[in-house]
């Protein structure tokens, strides 16, 4: 499906779009519209899983036999330490992403202003909305809007909200006679038939390959762009260095090599580079790319790129209560509530979503009973029901923190790829006011799921905290001042007029709650400053 | 995986059901499995699945179970860890590989208590070399959510239990797991399980 590339190493377009992933797709879409007659190549190291048709089968082998998903979306010597995800395909993340498209609010984007925490973004929160309402239109989200003024949102969710199974509206009854109020989880999947092109969601409960297509996917954008001949895509194309203009500092050229047999050097010309490879990858040809006059990096004058590398952490717990629960009815749904996503300026500091799913863990048969004897046949099925009466919640609140200067993406000397490019390395670390709230943000989420489990004589299972940063971003963080930051509001490198940094790498901070549609309202406010210049 | 021939199998299949005729031997010519070992795999599924299931359930299980073995793949792309900077190995060797000890373990059972095969053996008698197996030398104390080789009959045993049909089972309830379904009824509790 990949545009076949000419026998010439050298390729010219109006835009390069280096990266393949949701962003990138958003982004390539929206340049398509905007400047129709530019000429856009996207450049994807990966290779394209535009095959559709296959999907009921990768899925059926992912089920039986646990085999990847996509099989071959990752390349085995692109690999960076400290990334929790290694797909790098045609599609990116999103090609598994659960299509959860929460907002973040207005305290992320104040929390120096607010709080003296962290940094201000260059941005209003009203117009990050607008881009927020375009984001959703674009990935298809249904949702159910908050009646909490401050989650004011200027459009209606472009589709009816996921309807809640049996399982969850006995979960909403439980929740919330806890006295906390919940609404079911907005996402990118269709509730109506054919929504962008798109068929209707079937709780085939596999949305990590929704096999129908209901959930959102960056290969339906590629395709219908490459369909319609808007844009250029080079897949297994990595590109391994940006190349100065010897005159200027703007960007001239894009280097790299074919990742197929051939490995065959390329080269990529245009008047504007966008960078839409996420946070590592983005992060990572910047600082691969220094030369002599910029001998740390492009774009790193300031010493920013690959600095306070951002996500947010998490306690989860399960919750046995007495409701009767059918695990698998559609797990992946869920509610969510924000009524934490605040925090009153004079109050101790803490900030996080909370969510709310049916759950099947530790509610498995059994071979032996509890006594050690054998069980088979219809005594395993007697001793299983006794385990089942009652239902399991599973309870996540991804909380609020910040990263330090030195929460970095390094180069990495002693990991390198085939072409002898050292690999990245990152070690995400909290800045010293998110670790003084350590203590005080355990003790509140004790206090959290505890009342929770007393709402209908429920029994908290352990808690215990994720290890590693979720929804990663950061490394080229905007700012105003250019000191402090890679880019600016757009995405603009302030050390490079034609090159934009888009998405993930730019987040200051990383929220308390799912961040992909947050990546892509940035990205494609980037694109309406790119379309001007 | 092909453990047999083509010939073999078809004379095993012969030799074994001489009256389930040529279909049925062409049926498991392409078969991990020998005709006498599906033979094997419902004596024991008789004994460890659910009676209440009802035996065309069972022999949905046991040919989901032949299916699952028959479609293995050796060295297949396993992914990544979400979380981790990792990707997981590659597929290991086919588990059914380590399936014939067992087999011929059940049979020696059988030939040891006056039967010429495990299937031709009494059901109590049957339970009594399973109950054995799984409680000596070392007790087998999970049944894995896909099969490793290990126990053929834990093997047998997770595959129904741990898949959607035993969820079913166990719930009362046609919740049907990983299929795909309506949203329109999704405020409804699945529909109790019918037999059959």
């Amino acid at each position: 499906m990949a545009t076949q590339l000419r026998t010439s190493p050298v390729h010219e377009a109006d835009a390069v779009i280096i990266g393949g992933g949701i962003t990138a797709a958003l982004v390539a879409e929206k340049l398509a519209e905007l400047r129709p007659g530019w000429s856009v190549i996207v450049v994807e190291a990966g290779r394209s899983l535009l095959d559709f048709d296959s999907r009921y089968v990768y899925r059926q082998r992912s089920l039986d036999y646990g085999e990847n998903q996509w099989p071959g979306d990752f390349i085995p010597d692109q690999a960076p330490r400290g990334m929790i995800s290694r797909t790098m395909a045609v599609g990116g993340s999103a090609l598994h992403w659960g299509g959860v498209c929460n907002r973040f609010s207005e305290e992320d984007t104040r929390l120096k202003s607010l709080y003296g925490l962290a940094v201000d973004w260059p941005i209003e929160w009203k117009e990050l909305e607008r881009y927020y309402c375009e984001a959703e239109r674009r990935l298809g989200v249904s949702g159910e809007p908050s009646p909490l003024p401050e989650d004011w949102r200027s459009e209606p969710y472009p589709m009816p909200a996921m309807p809640m199974t049996w399982n969850l509206i006995q979960l909403k009854g439980w929740a919330e006679a806890s006295g906390i109020r919940f609404w079911t989880t907005p996402q990118a999947k269709n509730t109506v038939e054919g929504y962008g092109g798109r068929g209707k969601c079937r709780r085939c409960n596999t949305c990590e390959i929704c096999p129908t297509g209901a959930r959102y996917s960056p290969d339906f954008t590629f395709k219908s762009l490459l369909a319609a001949k808007k844009i250029q895509l080079h897949d297994q194309t990595l590109v391994r260095r940006l190349i100065l203009d010897p005159a200027s500092t703007r960007i001239a050229a894009a280097t790299g090599n074919r990742l197929d047999a051939t490995g065959a050097a390329v080269e990529y010309r245009a008047p504007r580079f966008i960078l839409a490879s996420g946070y590592c990858w983005s992060t990572h040809l910047l600082l691969l790319s220094a030369n002599s006059r910029f001998p740390d990096g492009l774009a790193n004058q300031s010493d920013q790129v690959g600095r306070y590398m951002t996500g947010h952490l998490a306690f989860q717990t399960t919750i046995d209560l007495d409701a009767r629960i059918y695990p698998g009815m559609n797990e992946q749904h869920s509610l969510i509530s924000r009524e934490y996503f605040r925090c009153k300026p004079g109050a101790p500091y803490i900030r996080h979503d909370l969510r709310v799913w049916e759950n099947s863990g530790g509610r498995g048969p059994a071979m032996r009973d509890a006594n050690g004897s054998l069980l088979m046949a219809d005594a395993l099925l007697t001793d299983w029901r006794t385990r089942i009466s009652r239902g399991t919640a599973r309870v996540r609140g991804y909380f609020d923190v910040h990263p330090d200067a030195d929460s970095r993406l390094t180069l990495d000397p002693a990991s390198k790829n085939r072409f002898g490019d050292p690999m990245p390395s990152i070690q995400h670390r909290i800045d010293a006011a998110s670790e003084s709230r350590r203590a005080a943000t355990r003790a509140h989420f004790d206090t959290l799921f505890a009342r929770l489990a007393r709402a209908r004589d429920g029994r908290l299972g352990q808690i215990s905290a994720l290890n590693y940063q979720d929804h990663p971003a950061g490394g080229c963080r905007m700012g105003t001042d250019r000191a402090t930051s890679v880019t600016d509001g757009f995405g603009r490198a302030h050390d490079h007029d034609n090159l934009f940094v888009v998405g993930a790498p730019t987040l200051p901070t990383g929220g308390c709650t799912n961040s992909t549609l947050t990546f892509t309202a940035l990205a494609l406010r980037s694109v309406t400053e790119i379309a001007k210049t | 995986m092909k453990r047999r021939t083509l010939l073999k199998s078809v004379a095993a299949a012969l030799v074994a059901r001489p009256a389930a005729g040529l279909a049925q031997a062409a049926q498991t010519a392409a078969s991990t499995f020998t005709a006498a070992d599906i033979d094997t795999l419902r004596a024991i599924a008789d004994v460890v699945l659910p009676e209440q299931i009802g035996a065309p359930a069972r022999e949905r299980a046991v040919a989901a179970f032949v299916r699952w073995h028959d479609r293995y793949r050796e060295g297949a792309d396993m992914g990544h860890t979400y979380g981790a900077s990792t990707v997981r190995t590659a597929s290991g060797p086919a588990p059914a590989r380590r399936y014939p000890p067992q087999f011929a373990s059940l049979q020696d059972a059988a030939v040891a208590r006056g039967a010429k095969s495990f299937a031709l053996l009494p059901r109590d008698a049957r339970r009594a070399v399973i109950e054995a197996l799984l409680n000596t030398p070392t007790p087998v104390t999970r049944m894995p959510a896909q099969p490793t080789g290990a126990s053929l009959i834990a093997d047998l045993m997770g595959s129904f239990f741990n898949g959607p049909d035993g969820w079913d089972a166990c719930y009362g309830a046609e919740i049907r797991r990983y299929a795909c379904r309506t949203l329109d009824d999704s405020a409804e509790p699945p529909a109790p399980i019918r037999r059959g």
